[in-house]
This record gives structure tokens, C-alpha cells and sequence, in this order.
């Protein structure tokens, strides 16, 4: 691994952690675009070249010609380059539905101590609420994968008790079958969750706290949470970004920073601890190489 | 014996399911004789989209869908449609802030104030799937059948707004979850070739393609480029949409604009950020006054509002060629 880098933020963070957990020789469905397409290119380039991605458009094993325009992550030739195959939604489904695809990875904009995922409404679906445009292929990646990653921002209104709408199954009401109750696969379901700041696992189908990111405490991570996770016995120190990593994030897959460019700018202190570029601005504190 | 009971069902109205009904209309309405059906893209939607239609689209505005039609549509001014809404980007908004739609079936759209607006007011009503769960029901209507047992969506609350239930499957003992087949009125296709009788390829990857072709009751194909038979004996393995299934035929260059074409144009990336902020931002009455009604077609939009040198342009920038030729 090359030197970690001084200066990036905290959504690169968040797409090299997700980059790292990438397992080579491996089958990835993924959401298309965003943070989650970032995170498997990135891991192809460092990691994991051998790992095979599909996209519900019906590509199998692309290498894209990137950067890919705005929105046009699917259905193009630049996403679908140099693929193995070119299907359909419903090979891709039915390549899930055989047990094909070993991990999913996927954003919401909600989620619960469960891993249940809201996608369509905030607020009473029935009554008072804000829609959101729906499942989209998340509810089949999130049912038929394996495994599923979840990335999502740090945010109380994010982490909550009972997310406002299922609109893909995490482990249901957590009771041991819940999935296989309602027709879901037997042993698939929720398997990470990343944040900007935290990394959570799942314990009895719970989500569980297992790292937080050097530039934040645990306590900070808990107060961005409408409940309280399981805690692991020892919560690890997550890895930084590399100055590689962000070379290829920043050239190569973001170059118009479309993904990365919604976070918080962390920065290396002298000291060699991390902190938010804002907060330490206004401490007067910055590093003597800013 | 074995009973198959209903563990659960969901509350959403769907679309009737009539696999002999579908049988009937196809027995009655699908010619089997090769016969020229190219026409233009208004008489197509004017003789083949009826108000209150439940309409399919291929892909979507932005990526190798039938934007031209979906454009005509709208400019026709179609009423109480039934939309079914999956892997959609704008094209619901499109069709809603045109006053077209009644009734959405959703895997996903492009969320905004027009939708949200409509559904709160009651002017439009959404119904739960997920992308997939809606391309297993054109599946379904394809094969003639009446529903699909699923592996996914069980366990949702999309579940409990739509037509799927939940029942014991009688081979296995097990749980599993059924959703109604779609054969919907009408379906847009957009292609790259078909000859006049509706003969079709599509190259690259897609969604659903041939499974709407075969479940819809009327399929209205454009096609980028319209391409002699002999063309199409020659390579057979090619076509995708077979002519019998196909009811009209519209040579649509640049049918799929502001969307990719792949292998023939790339998205116009200026106009796909206009027409995504439009949606965002409640300001689609003024995108449809611009290229929808203050034009009278495809030909006259591309001419007055897009120009050569656009149009040049992404073409240019499709530089990717392998896949996309005969």
C-alpha cells in the first residue's frame, strides 16, 4: 500500500473502505453508479482485479471506458465495454435468483438495527411524506446476493429504529427466518454497512459497531444514530486513504467529482491524527504544510 | 390433496390478468402476413396509444429508450395512462407532468415535485415493485402464463401496496412469493435496425426488450435505422423482435435523444442535466413547452432546437463501435 494520504474527505474515505473489502475472483451486483460503482472499479484497479461485476441492466464483467457521462452508468457503450455478456434485467435477476452473485452492494437513504433498506418514502407512507423514486434493482440485489454491502451517510435521520418503508429486506424483524418466512433465500441477507465514518457487521442480525475512522470518535458515530447498535469487544481503527487510491479516485473514476465531492474534508495534523478541515479552521489549528 | 393457501396478499390494484383474453387478442389483431406497417410517429401513437392504455417503455429517456415517442405521447396529449414505471430516470415525470397518467406501477424514477405533487393530490396513484419484480411480470406475460413465483420482495412493504401475494408452493412445502403477469397495451421499443415488417435488432445490452414485445397487446417499435429483409435473412441470428409480434414500425433517427444510442450517439450531456434538473426542480411544464409542444415532431425538435452540429457532435463522441454493427 502506498502512503496515506494528508488531505482527502470523508466519501473518498468511505469508497476506499468499501474498495478494500472487495474479495477478488469474486461476483459483485451492483447498484447502478455512485459511491458503489466507485468502490468495485477502484478495488479492480488495486485489489481485486479478478472481481467480477454485473450491473441490472443485464452486463456481465465490464471493463468500462471511464469516465462515464453523467447518469449514463447503465445501458451505454462506455458502461457495458469489453463486457462477457450483454443480457437483459431479467438474466441478470434470474443470475441473482440461481445464487450467482456472492455480494451486493447498494446506497439507501435509510436503514434500521435490522438492515432493512427504505428507498421509496420518508415519513407515513400512508399519510404525510416525501417520496423517493423506489427500489429500483436494490430490493432484488439486497434479496437474492449472498451478501450484502449497504453504504449510507452518518446521519441520525438515517439510522433508525424502523426504517419508514421496507423497500428491500434486510433481516426483516430480525427474528431467526424472517427472510425465508416471506419466500427469500435461505442464508442471504445484510452483511456491512459503511459510512463516511464507521463500519458496522451484523451479530444475530443486529447491526453491530465494528470500526470507526480516525478522524471521529465512537461517541460522534453514536450520536449520528436514532438507536444503539451492538457493540464489537474491540472497535478498530479504520485505515485512512491512500495517496494511490485518491489518484485513481480523482483521475480516473471521479473526474468531475460528481461522487466525491459531497463530503467533509478531513486533513493529517502534525501530530499525525485526523481531523475535519472546518473544525480546525475554526480552532485556527490547521497543519504548517496547509 | 395438496391446497395452496394465501399466506399474504398486497392491497394494490394490478392490471387484470387474462392469459385468454391475451390469446384472443392476438388470435384476432397480430397479423401473421408480412405487411408493411412503417409510419410515421404520429400516426403510430395516434392509432395505436388509446387513453387509459397501461404503457410499457424499454429502457428510458435517457438510455436507448424511445424518447421520441414518449415526446409524442405527451404531445397528443394521452390521458389516464397506466405507466409501468421501472428503471425510468425522468421518463415518469415526463409523462405525468404532461397530464398523462393516472396510475404508476414503480421500480424506479427520478423523483421531483411533480410526481410527489400528483400522488399527493390524488391525481396520480403509485403501486410498489422493484425494477426486476416488474421485468419478471413482462416475463410472465410473455410465456402466456398468469403470474411468476419470485425469490425476491417478500418481506417488503412494496409487498403490501402491489398485486403479489404470498403462498405455499406446493412442490417444495416452502413459502414463496407470486406477482400477476403484465401483458400491457402498448409497449415503446426503441432499436437500432428493423425492416418495415417490424423485424428488430437491438444490439447491446437492455432490459426487457423481447419480453414486452411479446406480452404487450400493441408494440410500436423506432428504429434508428430502417434496413431491407434480405438484410435480416442473411444474419437471423440478429433479430431480437420477430415482425408478428410488431404493430407499427417508425423510422426515429435520433429517436432516443437527449439518451444514449449505443454505437450511434452518446447521451447530450447538456440536455440530459437540463431535463434531470427539470424533474428535480418542478420545472417540467416548462421542459414539455420547449421540446414537446413547441414543436410538431421529432424532425422539427431536432432541426429548431438541437441543430447539426449537436447532432454531429454525439455522434462523434460514440466512439465505441464494437458490438453495435451488423
Amino acid at each position: 500500500m502506498s502512503e496515506k494520504a494528508a488531505y482527502f474527505n470523508e466519501r473518498e474515505h468511505q469508497i476506499c473502505t468499501v474498495a478494500r473489502m472487495i474479495e477478488d475472483a469474486r461476483t459483485y451486483w451492483v447498484a447502478g453508479g455512485g459511491s458503489p460503482m466507485a468502490s468495485i472499479l477502484l478495488a479492480k484497479m488495486l485489489y481485486a482485479p479478478n472481481a467480477i461485476y454485473v450491473t441490472e441492466d443485464g452486463v456481465v464483467a465490464p471493463e468500462p471506458s471511464l469516465p462515464l457521462d453523467p447518469l449514463m452508468t447503465m445501458v451505454t457503450s462506455r458502461s457495458s465495454y469489453r463486457a462477457l455478456q450483454w443480457g437483459t434485467m431479467n438474466t441478470i435477476g434470474f443470475h441473482a435468483q440461481i445464487g450467482l452473485m456472492d455480494y451486493g452492494i447498494l446506497n439507501t437513504l435509510q436503514v434500521d438495527p435490522y438492515g432493512n433498506i427504505n428507498s421509496t418514502a420518508l415519513g407515513d407512507y400512508a399519510g404525510e411524506h416525501r417520496r423517493f423514486g423506489g427500489p429500483g434493482g436494490a430490493d432484488s440485489i439486497a434479496a437474492l446476493c449472498w451478501h450484502t454491502i449497504l453504504m449510507t451517510d452518518q446521519q441520525a435521520r438515517k439510522f433508525v429504529p424502523r426504517v419508514d418503508f421496507i423497500s428491500s429486506p434486510g433481516f426483516l424483524d430480525g427474528s431467526e427466518g424472517a427472510r425465508e418466512r416471506v419466500g427469500l433465500p435461505r442464508g442471504t441477507g445484510p452483511w456491512r454497512v459503511v459510512t463516511p465514518w464507521a463500519v458496522f457487521d451484523y451479530e444475530d442480525r443486529h447491526l453491530r459497531l465494528t470500526g470507526v475512522a480516525p478522524f471521529v470518535t465512537v461517541d460522534q458515530v453514536l450520536a449520528e444514530m436514532s438507536f444503539k447498535p451492538k457493540m464489537a469487544k474491540e472497535i478498530e481503527a479504520l485505515e485512512t486513504p491512500t495517496e494511490d487510491e485518491l489518484a485513481l479516485l480523482r483521475t480516473e473514476l471521479d473526474q468531475r467529482g460528481q461522487i466525491t465531492d459531497v463530503g467533509k474534508p478531513v486533513v493529517r495534523q502534525d501530530d499525525g491524527t485526523y481531523a475535519f478541515v472546518e473544525e480546525q479552521k475554526e480552532k485556527g489549528d490547521l497543519p504548517s504544510s496547509w | 390433496m395438496t391446497t395452496v393457501d394465501v399466506l399474504a396478499e398486497g392491497r394494490g390494484e394490478y392490471l387484470k390478468v387474462d392469459p385468454d383474453g391475451f390469446r384472443d387478442w392476438v388470435r384476432e389483431n397480430k397479423s401473421r402476413a408480412l405487411v408493411p406497417k412503417l409510419m410515421s410517429e404520429k400516426e403510430a401513437v395516434e392509432k395505436l396509444v388509446s387513453d387509459g392504455d397501461y404503457i410499457w417503455y424499454e429502457c428510458n429517456y435517457l438510455q436507448r429508450g424511445p424518447a421520441s415517442l414518449i415526446r409524442e405521447v405527451i404531445r397528443q396529449k394521452k390521458k389516464d395512462l397506466w405507466v409501468g414505471a421501472k428503471f425510468t430516470w425522468v421518463t415518469a415525470a415526463l409523462l405525468v407532468g404532461g397530464g398523462c397518467v393516472s396510475k404508476l406501477d414503480v421500480g424506479f424514477f427520478l423523483f421531483g415535485p411533480t410526481v410527489e405533487q400528483a400522488i399527493r393530490e390524488g391525481r396520480v396513484t403509485a403501486y410498489e415493485y422493484s425494477n426486476v419484480v416488474m421485468t419478471n411480470r413482462i416475463m410472465a406475460g410473455a410465456m402466456g402464463l398468469p403470474f411468476m413465483p419470485v425469490r425476491s420482495f417478500g418481506g417488503t412493504d412494496g409487498f403490501t401496496h402491489s398485486g403479489a401475494k404470498l403462498i405455499n408452493d406446493p412442490y417444495t412445502g416452502e413459502p414463496i412469493t407470486i406477482v400477476p403477469a403484465l401483458n400491457p397495451d402498448v409497449a415503446l421499443i426503441h432499436v437500432h435496425q428493423a425492416d418495415v415488417f417490424g423485424n428488430a435488432r437491438i444490439f447491446g445490452t437492455g432490459i426487457s426488450h423481447q419480453e414486452a414485445a411479446m406480452a404487450s397487446k400493441k408494440v410500436i417499435i423506432s428504429a434508428e435505422e430502417i434496413i431491407d429483409t434480405e438484410e435480416i435473412r442473411r444474419d437471423p441470428g440478429r433479430t431480437t423482435i420477430p415482425y408478428y409480434v410488431v404493430d407499427a414500425v417508425v423510422h426515429a433517427p435520433f429517436g432516443a435523444y437527449p439518451g444514449e444510442m449505443q454505437g450511434h450517439y452518446t447521451s447530450d450531456v447538456p440536455h440530459v442535466i437540463e431535463v434531470v434538473a427539470s424533474t428535480l426542480r418542478g420545472l417540467i411544464p416548462q421542459y414539455l413547452d420547449k421540446y414537446v409542444y413547441g414543436v410538431s415532431s421529432q424532425a422539427e425538435m431536432l432541426d429548431k432546437l438541437v441543430g447539426a452540429s449537436r447532432l454531429k457532435d454525439i455522434q462523434g463522441r460514440a466512439t465505441i463501435k464494437e458490438g453495435y454493427t451488423a
